[in-house]
């Protein structure tokens, strides 16, 4: 090191260096050739011409004493840091507590970005697993009503016969349902299963993992096949390869499994198998208005996405000209399918988070960057000794910051820790289907990666001010300068920096008030029935072993009849929905209209949620029929049809009492299916379909005689207690009926652990949200704290002496509690600035509050007077109990 | 380029950095003085060709094997004065070594009777 030290020390410019060497050379040549007695002229010619091409040595010379530089300074750089890192090291360590609040802030900063950051790596950061993933698009059948429809199988199939700018196009459906599959062992059971096109595979680009996938041949063939998920393979048949081109019956009827399909298919949808449904070219009519299908396209290569969208609007325009009773209005949109799978609710969660955990990171570095300017005040004369010994003002820059590197590194380290144990949590807390289902998280290299950038940036960050301040003076004014009296400059900077830190834990609390009024608002509402102590499970039978309705409803009532039987049970009804779950048909709506009103064209008909329920549904719900009556033993199968509807139903009549009112209603967009007629004979209170619905919705409900399905959902109140207690006695009294085992039971859960699901979103964003906001107003009074506490320290003297000239608790008092409360009010009332301004960027967050909600401003108001008062205590305490005598006489 | 009559003691290759390391061994010299102790000790049998041996001198240097500094010369001129550094040192053991198992090798055969 001492050597290149010296060569550095005394470099001059490389050309001269060799100019001087090599006449030097030529001098003591010529000298010498003198010397032997030639003549002096001849001499120096002869001495120049033994060096040979002069010009090309001294370019080769030049050339290796660049390279040669180059290393030197590249060298010297790494020692000069390997000493400053080494003198940092020992400067942390010589002051313990400084590094150990300094590390863990720090750690707790860079640990929460790193969970975000995995969170949005894993989600919008990564491209979808398959080959070639921007050429894959979402193409939706767009009409005045939706922006974002389902298409129908007959326009899926002309798209992808005329268009000219997609290698294939193929489908799948949207939901994931149920087939009950009759093992080997003569046991049923419920598998999830959702249906696709047979070219799925080939557009996503998917190679199976055993077997085939579909082949053209399938689908002309009509042949019932599936493709099971490696999931399935793996849990139920242990990876046996002889399952592939075996048969099992699902839903009574045999399909062959071709092949197993990876696990990064499943992120169409979490699914045990994929049955294909066979979209042949001649479909009937009315498949043309079945919009069921989320169809998925690849593009030829090199085919932009807006060329693709022209192209097949063009097709969709001929469709509309040539079947106008159906198409009339309708055309494509075409979106990224990552943007599909990725969903605007993750992506707007997602940077809420991003956001959050950002200003988190701030205030941390605002916290370490005021522990460090408090430092560089007492190391002034050690700062200030180091420069009169001949250390530049960079060097001392450089070194300070080399400090806070290191210091933000070990931080970062430390981060890595928090981190993970913050992802080892989160999982729990991240409600279903927030996530696309394969998307799982993890603490990988990228976000250990993630880690050291966010702790490199860090460190410059909180250190540069710090590292200005402290070799802004002079080094005469700082070694003559009594230790106790420096403030000026560096105490304004730490002043804003604490301003700036209560701004942003301001901004954060009061997110996280609105997004805690938002969790309020979904989970306190009126919902219309009694939640508690209510037991839900599917019931499945096998439609083989039930051939018909009546053997089907009598099932039904022998199990209902046993289950009311078991101790414990007040009631026992059915449903194809539960409130706040999801519904057994989907979410498609019905169109309404009542008979005898003037025809309304059907795209502008309302629409209403369907919902087949027994008559017992009311009472086990205890769900009050407000108008007429409820359904009972009147409403067979035979009888005529009925329906009740909900309040907001009855409300859409303007006034009119429905009660004996004919609807008629059939499933939106297909006009050609022959509509339910049914009269109205009852109303029902009105309860939510989903936490967050912005309006009420339109409901109707027909009795399970009129329209038996064979999977049903049962609903069973205990009389006390837990419902989910119930759980063995009921499915011993289903099996008593069912001797056979032909009946699946699946999806057993409470109507309690339903809504609980159901605003798990709501939840989720207000747990994270309010707990980094904790942390900020945490990080922020320690920022108050460490700033009054040092400035009363450095102000003992002067409050001894002005105790001794007779001021009292009160006036030492005002003075401490004065400066601080100045720095809260002006933080408090930027972040709240702050925060009126930014509260309309997480609108479509809210539920039931306002982005200006006053509440809100209230509570966060209160919330940071509480904690600054209790950060302002202690060194104002100390301050109100100087002793004058004892603060005078030490120096 | 060369005819063996025109150079009759071309150096081997490699041979021209164990001469400097070893000629520097002796104490930190200018770049004339270490061509001139070649030429005197190996009387003139060796012939240093100038245009490689300032070349060798900065390959020698970037690899740490010798240090420049300026000192001044016998004229009492600034001059770039080469030392040999521990690093150095040790290469010069090594390069020795070599050349001897080299020589004594090359002599077995040359001179067996």
């Amino acid at each position: 090191m001492k050597r290149s030290l010296r060569s550095w020390l005394w470099r001059v410019p490389i050309d001269q260096e060799i100019d001087e060497e090599l006449a030097l050379h030529i001098e003591m040549r010529t000298r010498e050739l003198i010397d032997r007695g030639m003549d002096p002229h001849e001499a120096r010619e002869s001495a120049i011409s033994r060096l040979g091409d002069v010009r090309r040595l001294k370019r080769e010379m030049a050339g290796l004493g660049r390279k040669r530089d180059r290393e030197m300074r590249l060298t010297l750089w790494l020692e000069e840091l390997r000493d400053d890192v080494k003198f940092a090291f020992r400067q942390l360590k010589n002051s313990p507590a400084f590094t150990l609040v300094a590390v863990l802030t720090l750690a707790l900063g860079i640990g929460a970005n790193s969970a975000i950051f995995a969170l949005v790596d894993a989600t919008l950061l990564r491209p979808l697993p398959y080959g070639q993933p921007d050429r894959l698009v979402t193409i939706w059948e767009t009409s005045d009503a939706t922006a974002r429809g389902f298409a129908s199988p007959s326009n899926m199939v002309d798209w992808k016969a005329r268009n000219r700018s997609f290698e294939s196009i193929a489908a799948f459906t949207p939901g994931v349902g149920s087939m009950v599959v009759s093992g080997r062992d003569g046991n049923a059971e419920t598998v999830s299963r959702q249906w696709v096109t047979a070219g799925i595979f080939d557009v996503l680009g998917v190679k199976p993992v055993a077997g085939r996938t579909f082949l053209p041949e399938d689908e002309q063939q009509m042949a019932r096949r599936v493709v099971i998920s490696e999931g399935y393979w793996e849990t139920r048949f242990n990876r046996d390869p002889s399952v592939v081109g075996s048969d099992i019956k699902m839903d009574g009827r045999l399909y062959t499994v071709v092949g197993v399909a990876p696990k990064e298919f499943e992120i169409l949808g979490r699914t045990s198998m994929w049955a294909m449904q066979p979209f042949p070219r001649n479909l009937p009519p009315r498949a043309r208005a079945a919009y069921q299908l989320q169809v998925v396209g690849r593009m030829k290569p090199g085919v932009a996405i807006q060329a693709a969208q022209s192209d097949l609007a063009a097709v969709a325009a001929g469709l509309a000209t040539e079947y106008p009773e159906f198409n009339k209005g309708r055309t494509v949109t075409l979106e990224p399918m990552h943007d599909t799978m990725i969903g605007s609710d993750l992506k707007v969660t997602s940077m809420l988070f991003v956001g959050v955990v950002g200003f988190v990171l701030l205030i941390c570095c605002a916290n370490v960057a005021n522990l460090l300017l408090a430092r560089a005040t007492a190391r002034g004369r050690e700062l200030a000794v180091r420069s009169a010994l001949g250390a530049g003002r960079r060097r001392i820059i450089r070194q300070l910051l080399t400090e806070s590197v290191v210091l933000s590194l070990i931080g970062g380290v430390l981060g890595v820790g928090v981190g993970a144990a913050i992802l080892q949590v989160t999982p729990v807390l991240i409600p279903e289907g927030l996530l696309p289902a394969t998307v799982t998280l993890a603490f990988d290299l990228r976000v250990v990666g993630f880690c050291a950038i966010a702790a490199l940036i860090v460190g410059v960050v909180f250190g540069i001010a710090p590292a200005f301040q402290a070799t802004a003076v002079s080094s005469t004014e700082a070694m003559g300068a009594d230790t106790r009296t420096t403030t000026g400059g560096g105490g304004r900077i730490r002043g804003w920096l604490v301003v700036g830190e209560v701004a942003m834990a301001v901004l954060l609390l009061f997110g996280a008030g609105l997004l805690l009024r938002t969790l309020l608002a979904v989970q306190s509402y009126d919902r219309g029935y009694r939640a508690e102590s209510v037991l839900t499970m599917l019931v499945d039978p096998l439609n083989s072993s039930y051939p018909t309705p009546a053997r089907l409803q009598q099932f039904f009532d022998q199990v209902e009849a046993e289950v009311r039987a078991v101790p414990g049970v007040a009631d026992v009804g059915w449903s194809s929905a539960l409130p706040l779950g999801e519904s057994l048909y989907g979410d498609f709506a019905l169109t309404y209209e009542m008979v005898g009103d003037p025809p309304v064209e059907e795209a502008r008909k309302p629409t209403t949620d369907y919902q087949v329920v027994s008559a017992t549904y009311f009472s086990t719900l205890e769900l009050p029929i407000v108008a007429g009556r409820g359904f009972d033993a009147r409403d067979t199968k035979d009888s005529p049809r009925v329906c009740i509807v909900n309040e907001a139903f009855s409300r859409s009549l303007g006034g009119r009492n429905p009660i004996g009112m004919q609807v008629s209603f059939r499933v939106a967009g297909s006009p050609t299916d022959k509509p339910n007629v049914g009269e109205i004979v009852g109303v029902a209170r009105q309860v939510k379909r989903r936490p967050d619905e912005p309006r009420d919705f339109v409901q109707i409900y027909v009795p399970m005689a009129h329209d038996l399905s064979d999977d049903v959902l049962m609903l069973v109140r205990s009389k006390t207690g837990r419902a989910d207690a119930l759980t063995p006695a009921v499915r011993a009294a289903i099996s008593r009926i069912d001797k056979e085992q032909l009946v699946s039971v699946a999806s057993v859960t409470t109507l309690e652990d339903v809504e609980w699901k159901a605003t798990g979103r709501q939840r989720f964003r207000a747990v994270m949200v309010t707990a980094f906001a904790v942390l900020a107003v945490l990080l922020a009074m320690v920022g108050v704290f460490g700033i009054l506490a040092y400035s009363v320290q450095q102000r003992m003297r002067d409050f001894g002496v002005r105790r001794a000239l007779g001021a009292t608790t009160n006036d030492v008092l005002r003075l401490v509690v004065g400066d601080a409360v100045r720095v809260i009010v002006t933080g408090a009332a930027i972040g709240l600035v702050l925060s009126a301004l930014s509260g309309r960027l997480i609108v479509t967050l809210l539920f039931g509050v306002q982005p200006l909600d006053l509440t809100t401003f209230a509570m966060v108001t209160i919330v940071v007077a509480i904690t600054a008062a209790l950060s302002i205590a202690g060194p104002a305490w100390r301050a109100a109990h100087v002793d004058p005598a004892v603060v005078l006489r030490s120096k | 380029m060369t005819t063996p009559s025109k150079t009759p003691n071309a150096l081997l290759h490699g041979a021209l950095d164990a001469l400097i390391l070893k000629t520097l061994a002796r104490g930190p010299s200018h770049g004339y003085a270490v061509a001139r102790f070649i030429e005197d000790t190996t009387g003139d049998a060796v012939l240093v060709e100038e245009g490689s041996l300032y070349p060798a001198l900065y390959r020698l240097e970037r690899r740490g094997w010798v240090e420049a500094e300026w000192g001044t010369s016998e004229l009492g001129r600034r001059a770039k004065l080469y030392r040999l550094t521990g690093a150095g040192r040790t290469q010069l053991e090594a390069e020795m070594a070599t050349w001897r198992r080299f020589s004594a090798g090359v002599s077995k055969v040359l001179f067996s009777t």
